[in-house]
């Protein structure tokens, strides 16, 4: 699959403590959704800070749109970012967010604001008398505002960082709509990069996944392409020393195995009799992530 | 368009089989453009790379011709190829018709003679 990069990164890196974020190679695809995939602490946030510019301390070199730098001109007026820690502060109220991102983005349309918190219902919980402050806004209702204050402006990039976490279901299936529709809308220049831990809820609203752990990138690619990469195998009887080694990750039970393997050593499994279906992205993303967790099943 | 999220079936088949079904049956007709990649996805709820994995199917089978810039158009069909279509499609429900008569205990006669009141019946209609 033949793609353009609206980003393009060059061994970007940042140390703190023991922790090391290292990507060597980054390239997020034009005009597609790209979702980041990872446990807590794998490097996310990060490497969304630094890619949306609130962080600058790392090393390594970032591109956007073509070969421009998040410094130049109007570059951040292109992006739409959302991060964990936001540029609101928290005893602010509805009007000094709109306040401060009409002063920010040239392109921030505040009746559009309006209306996008009406339409998602915050309105009552930042305007007017029962309005609360930035702090007291519950996880849902912020992230909601944080999604108004980016889809009332003009953009051509949005960088989320864990938007569907604190969402409600409805909203959530809502998010994946709104997103869906601006990339259509964008005819192909418009671009969404976000974190996600619901994996499942937002497949739909995935083309590209980049799977992290510990700093570093473990798996990458169109979820069509992950998807004949991988098989979920279904056996009920002995695991061989051929098939565990076949396989990226396994759980065994009383009445059999379930397992991922790489497709091309599917052989292994079906002169076998074990049977085998296409997984789901959760599945591959669980698979390949506890391959590398440092987890383990705690005695309860 | 009807898409099933468990019926083991990928949900770019399940497209792409169902704009052949409309292409081979004229609904969407000679030259005419699919819609774009990332509207279909848009419309179905689906990722854009299955609409994209879908398109790619159909252009494989010589369907539809992609055209950079501008998307997808529907080919000139060729005849043979639809004839031989239509046939794969007759073989599969014959062969379901012949599973179903066994389940039923149904002779071979019975069958035949089912197949051919049914071709007098649609001859009328």
């Amino acid at each position: 699959m033949k793609f353009n990069d609206v980003i393009t990164g060059k061994n970007i890196n940042k140390q703190f403590g023991k922790f090391e974020l290292d990507v060597p190679e980054l390239h997020i695809p034009e005009g597609f959704s790209t979702a980041l995939v990872g446990e807590n602490g794998a490097g996310k946030t990060t490497l969304l800070n630094i890619l949306g510019g609130s962080r600058r301390d790392n090393k390594g070199e970032i591109t956007y749109f073509d070969g421009k730098k998040i410094g130049d001109d109007g570059v951040l007026e292109r992006i739409g970012f959302t991060g964990t820690k936001n540029y609101l502060l928290p005893h602010w109220t509805g009007n000094q967010v709109r306040e401060l991102s009409e002063m920010l983005f040239d392109s921030f349309d505040k009746e559009k604001f309006d209306s996008i918190c009406k339409a998602i219902d915050v309105t009552d919980s930042i305007f007017g008398p029962t309005a609360k402050s930035i702090s007291k806004l519950s996880d849902g209702n912020l992230m909601k505002l944080m999604l108004a204050t980016v889809f009332a402006r003009k953009t051509d990039l949005l960088i989320l960082d864990e938007p569907a976490s604190p969402l409600d279901p409805l909203m959530r299936d809502m998010l994946c709509d709104i997103l869906r529709t601006y990339i259509a809308e964008g005819n192909g220049k418009r671009t969404v990069l976000f974190s996600t831990h619901n994996i499942s809820d937002m497949e739909d609203v995935t083309d590209y996944i980049i799977i992290m752990d510990n700093g570093k990138v473990l798996e990458e690619g169109f979820v069509t392409d992950i998807k004949e990469k991988y098989v979920l195998i279904k056996g009920d009887g002995e695991l061989s020393p051929e098939m565990s080694e076949a396989l990226v990750s396994v759980h065994k039970g009383k009445y059999g195995f379930e397992g991922i393997a790489l497709s091309e050593k599917l052989e292994v499994f079906t002169k076998s009799g074990v049977s085998y279906e296409t997984p789901g992205l959760y599945q591959i993303c669980v698979a390949i992530l506890k391959q590398n967790t440092r987890l383990e099943m705690p005695v309860i | 368009m009807k898409l099933l999220q468990n019926s083991g079936i990928p949900i770019y088949k399940q497209i792409s089989e169902q704009l052949k079904e409309e292409i081979l049956s004229g609904k969407i007709k000679e030259g005419e453009y699919l819609p774009s990649i990332r509207v279909l996805a848009q419309d179905l709820r689906t990722s854009v790379i299955t609409t994209v994995k879908a398109y790619e199917e159909l252009e494989s089978e010589g369907l539809v011709t992609a055209v950079q810039g501008k998307g997808f158009y529907v080919n000139a069909q060729d005849s043979e190829l639809l004839k031989e279509q239509h046939i794969r499609i007759v073989e599969d429900n014959l062969m379901q018709a012949i599973k179903a008569s066994k389940v039923a205990g149904m002779s071979e006669d019975e069958l035949k003679e089912t197949l051919n009141v049914l071709i007098k019946l649609s001859e009328e209609e």
